[in-house]
C-alpha cells in the first residue's frame, strides 16, 4: 500500500515538476525554436505572428512583447564574438562587414536581461547607418568600447554580458525569403580590460 | 524494481504532456500580455507612449533607443478606429496586433502616397458598409481590414538624432486614436 503510495508520488512528482521545469527552460533559452541564426546572429523572423511557432507564443504572451512587424524590420542578436566567446561589456570589439539591402538599421547594446547599456557622459547609446563614416567601397568597422575611439564608437559602460542587437528596418529581408542567404557584419575582439 | 522503471516512465510520459498542456496554455493564461499591460496603464482610444524614454510599460513596444513608440487599444465592435497624425518624420511604420499581442499587419509610410499618417482600422463587414457610401474625409486614408475585435494598434518613429527629440515627441503627443 506505502510503496503504491510513494510510486504514484514519484509518478506525479516527475511528470508535474518535469513538465513545469523543462517548459521553463525552453522559455528561457534565447536560441530556441523559431530562431535562424547567421554568422553568430539570431533572428526570430516569425515571432509575434500567428504563424508563430507554441514556444514563440508563450514567450511573446509572457513578456508582453510586441514584436516588429514585416514592413517594419528585422532584429539581429549577437551574444557570442566571432571565435565563440560570449560578449563582455569590460571587451573592446570591432564590428565590420556588410549588411543586407535595408532603408537604414540601428545598432545598440544590451545588458543581459535585454536592458539598453548605456553610456557614460549621456553619449548616444546607438548607432545607425545613416550617420555611419564608410570607407569609399562602403564597407564600414564600429569600434564598441568603453573608451573614445575613431571613426565609429559605439560607447558602452560597465562589465557582465553583454549582446549586440542590429535591427534593419524596412528590409526586403524581413519576408524571410532568402533570409538564410543574408550577409552580417562580423563581432570581432580588439582586447579586454584586466 | 520494474515497478520503479514503470513509475519512473510514467513520469516523463506526464512531463511530456504536462510541458505541452501548460506551453500551449500560457497565451490564454497570461496575465501580464502587452494588452493587460497597457490597460493598466490607460483607456481605449487613448494614444499612450510606450517607450523606456518615456516611462511607458517595460518591455513593451520598442526596445531600440533610437525609436519612440506610442499604442493605442481600440475594439471594433464599438466602431471604425481612425487613426492621425500632423506633419512628417524621417520614418514610421505602424503594426496592428490583436488581442494576444500578435502581429496581424504591419504597414510603414511608403505605403502612402503622401507620406502622412492617416489609416482606418474595420473588420471586412464594416468595410463593405463603408463601401456603400465613402465619406469625403475617408478618401485618402489607408484601409487596413482587420478580422478581429480588440486590438492594439502601435506607431513607432525612429529619432535619428537628439535634436529630433522634440519634434518627435510633439508628433507622437498629436497623433489621435478615435470612433468614427
Amino acid at each position: 500500500m506505502l510503496k503504491t503510495a510513494f510510486l504514484t508520488l514519484l509518478t506525479l512528482t516527475i511528470a508535474i515538476g518535469g513538465g513545469t521545469a523543462s517548459l521553463w527552460y525552453a522559455l528561457r533559452t534565447p536560441d530556441g525554436v523559431g530562431a535562424v541564426t547567421i554568422g553568430g546572429w539570431t533572428a526570430f523572423p516569425e515571432i509575434g505572428t500567428p504563424n508563430a511557432d507554441p514556444y514563440s507564443k508563450a514567450r511573446v504572451a509572457r513578456q508582453g512583447i510586441l514584436s516588429l512587424g514585416r514592413a517594419e524590420g528585422l532584429a539581429f542578436v549577437a551574444d557570442r564574438d566571432a571565435g565563440g566567446a560570449p560578449l563582455r561589456r569590460e571587451c573592446a570589439y570591432r564590428i565590420e562587414g556588410s549588411t543586407p539591402p535595408a532603408r537604414f538599421w540601428t545598432l545598440y547594446a544590451a545588458d543581459g536581461a535585454g536592458r539598453v547599456v548605456n553610456a557614460r557622459d549621456g553619449r548616444a547609446s546607438a548607432l545607425h547607418s545613416l550617420e555611419l563614416l564608410r570607407q569609399p567601397d562602403s564597407s564600414f568597422a564600429i569600434a564598441v568600447d568603453s573608451r573614445p575611439a575613431p571613426g565609429n564608437w559605439l560607447a558602452v559602460s560597465g562589465s557582465g554580458a553583454m549582446r549586440m542587437v542590429l535591427t534593419f528596418y524596412d528590409t526586403p529581408i524581413a519576408g524571410s525569403t532568402g533570409i538564410a542567404e543574408v550577409e552580417l557584419p562580423l563581432v570581432i575582439e580588439a582586447g579586454c580590460d584586466g | 524494481m520494474v515497478r520503479l522503471l514503470h513509475a519512473v516512465l510514467l513520469g516523463l510520459f506526464g512531463a511530456g504532456i504536462v510541458h505541452i498542456a501548460i506551453l500551449l496554455l500560457v497565451p490564454e493564461m497570461a496575465e501580464r500580455d502587452a494588452w493587460s499591460r497597457m490597460a493598466m496603464a490607460s483607456d481605449l482610444y487613448r494614444m499612450t507612449r510606450i517607450d523606456p524614454e518615456a516611462g511607458g510599460p517595460a518591455a513593451v513596444g520598442s526596445v531600440d533607443p533610437l525609436f519612440r513608440a506610442a499604442a493605442c487599444r481600440f475594439d471594433l465592435s464599438d466602431g471604425v478606429v481612425r487613426v492621425i497624425a500632423p506633419g512628417n518624420v524621417p520614418f514610421w511604420s505602424v503594426s496592428i496586433y490583436n488581442r494576444g499581442g500578435q502581429n496581424i499587419y504591419s504597414f510603414n509610410d511608403r505605403t502612402s502616397a503622401t507620406g502622412l499618417l492617416d489609416f482606418t482600422i474595420l473588420t471586412p463587414a464594416q468595410m463593405i458598409e463603408l463601401r456603400k457610401d465613402l465619406p469625403e474625409e475617408l478618401q485618402q486614408a489607408i484601409f487596413v481590414e482587420a478580422p478581429l475585435d480588440e486590438g492594439i494598434v502601435v506607431i513607432r518613429i525612429f529619432v535619428p538624432d537628439e535634436s529630433w527629440d522634440e519634434v518627435v515627441s510633439r508628433y507622437l503627443a498629436g497623433i489621435s486614436c478615435t470612433l468614427i
